[in-house]
């Protein structure tokens, strides 16, 4: 589309930052058609790569300028009309976390949260994410996280990283659960049936005792594993707990660093707890989940 | 058959540079020609007048008919102490600014980028210096490339 070479990519990416590619599970660089195009037909009225790129990416946060405007007007078809815009040069991925999540920050930032705009606009984000995860495909991968919710409500301007980061994490094949942390009774059965690899703790809202309390009632269900924190602000990113890892702020990213954290403990797991040959075959369909004889419950 | 003598100047050979390294290209060898430079894979290829155009490597800016900066070569941006990326989109005068006291007012540095921007064939000679920087005079010409069209200021 763009007659360069991928050299002549690569050191755009390098210089201006544009196409910004995301990476295949090989770590290919996967460039958005919709950043190409925007770029091809900057190119063919430029006066240098600087300016071609500039014009491509106004063109592409128009997508964001327009959704701003449909929620701060109160029009769910102009909304739902500016994410599909979107989505036809990105991906889902790149559509939230370019345009759904800068918009919601955007209105949170002019209207504030008490506001009706970020009352209307919360709530249809918080709707167009569950409808995007209803068609996200069915979990591929042997990871399997439990994630517990400790924002205050939709209105909470972490809600709709926490649903961006459960997207993420399901469209990527994970299995994931989601439980308001509030929610302490009957958490062994919840964890019986998930038996996850890693815990995430998301949301600023509710307090370290009720978080702790929570984590807590896993740690007992489950058995010691990996826990992440995401988005519970900085004054509060130094836990007691032992091995909690800080999930960057963006969504994808953080899915990304759920992504090595698993891997790396599913590594360490073999030095840790030495499987027999036996145990292996007999283990091997739910190897996936390696608390599988560990769920008894408190 | 030529009895009425062709009173328009015979037109002037042009050449193909890049905006970034100014390196001059033959457009005519590609089957596809790409806009983008061969050479540094940084800059567009722009034509102008062959007699104006940068050397490879030259210093030279580009600027619309807004005076507001388009590109900035790669010895330019040594030049000014500036990169592309940050002088793209700023005013011309946030650069350079007129540096001859004693020029006439026919022909100042705001004037002749106006006019070569808007396709003007003539070529200006002006004396300027970067904002910034007192005591420093540098000679550039001034002429018009494309497309689209602009005015190309070469420092000499």
């Amino acid at each position: 589309m763009l007659n360069v070479s991928p050299n002549t990519l690569r050191a755009w990416e390098r210089r201006f930052g544009f196409p910004k590619p995301q990476r295949s599970p090989g770590k290919h660089r996967l460039f958005t058609h919709g950043e190409v195009a925007a770029l091809r037909d900057a190119l063919q009225e430029g006066l240098s790569i600087s300016s071609a790129v500039s014009r491509a990416r106004e063109g592409l946060a128009a997508d964001s300028n327009s959704l701003v405007g449909a929620l701060v007007s109160f029009e769910r078809d102009r909304a739902d009309a500016a994410i599909e815009a979107a989505l036809a040069l990105r991906s889902v991925e790149r559509s939230v976390e370019e345009v759904l999540l800068p918009t919601l920050d955007e209105i949170v930032r002019r209207q504030g949260t008490d506001s009706a705009a970020w009352a209307f606009a919360a709530h249809w984000g918080a709707d167009w994410l569950r409808r995007a995860m209803r068609l996200a495909p069915p979990p591929i991968r042997p990871v399997s996280i439990v994630l517990g919710d400790a924002s205050r409500d939709e209105l909470d301007p972490d809600a709709p990283y926490i649903r961006a980061l459960e997207l993420f994490c399901v469209r990527s094949g994970i299995s994931v659960l989601s439980l308001s942390a509030r929610g302490v009774s009957g958490i062994g059965d919840a964890i019986s049936v998930h038996q996850p690899n890693l815990v995430v703790l998301a949301g600023g809202y509710l307090s370290d005792d009720t978080v702790a309390r929570w984590a807590y009632a896993v740690r007992l269900a489950a058995g010691a594993m990996p826990v992440a924190v995401y988005r519970r602000g900085d004054q509060r990113v130094r836990m007691r707990t032992t091995g909690t890892s800080v999930l960057p702020g963006g969504a994808g990213e953080a899915q990304r660093r759920l992504l090595e954290l698993v891997e790396t403990d599913q590594a360490a797991t073999p030095a840790r707890e030495p499987a027999s040959p036996a145990e292996h075959g007999a283990g091997a369909e739910s190897a996936p989940h390696r608390r599988a004889t560990g769920t008894d419950g408190p | 058959m030529a009895l009425v003598p062709d009173t328009l100047p015979d037109p002037q050979p042009t050449v193909w540079f890049c905006s970034h390294c100014g390196s001059h290209e033959d457009t005519e060898d590609d089957a596809t020609p790409s806009r983008v430079c061969d050479d540094c894979g940084l800059g567009v290829l722009l034509e102008t007048r062959a007699d104006i155009a940068p050397r490879e490597d030259g210093a030279f800016l580009v600027l619309d008919h807004n005076l507001a900066v388009c590109a900035v070569s790669a010895a330019a941006e040594r030049l000014l102490a500036t990169s592309e990326t940050e002088a793209v989109h700023r005013h011309l005068t946030q650069l350079l600014v007129p540096a001859d006291a004693e020029a006439s007012a026919p022909v100042n540095l705001a004037s002749a980028v106006t006019w070569a921007a808007n396709g003007d064939d003539a070529s200006h000679t002006v004396t300027v210096r970067p904002a910034t920087t007192f005591g420093i005079r540098l000679t550039a010409r001034i002429a018009h490339c494309s497309p689209p069209r602009a005015a190309l200021l070469v420092f000499d």
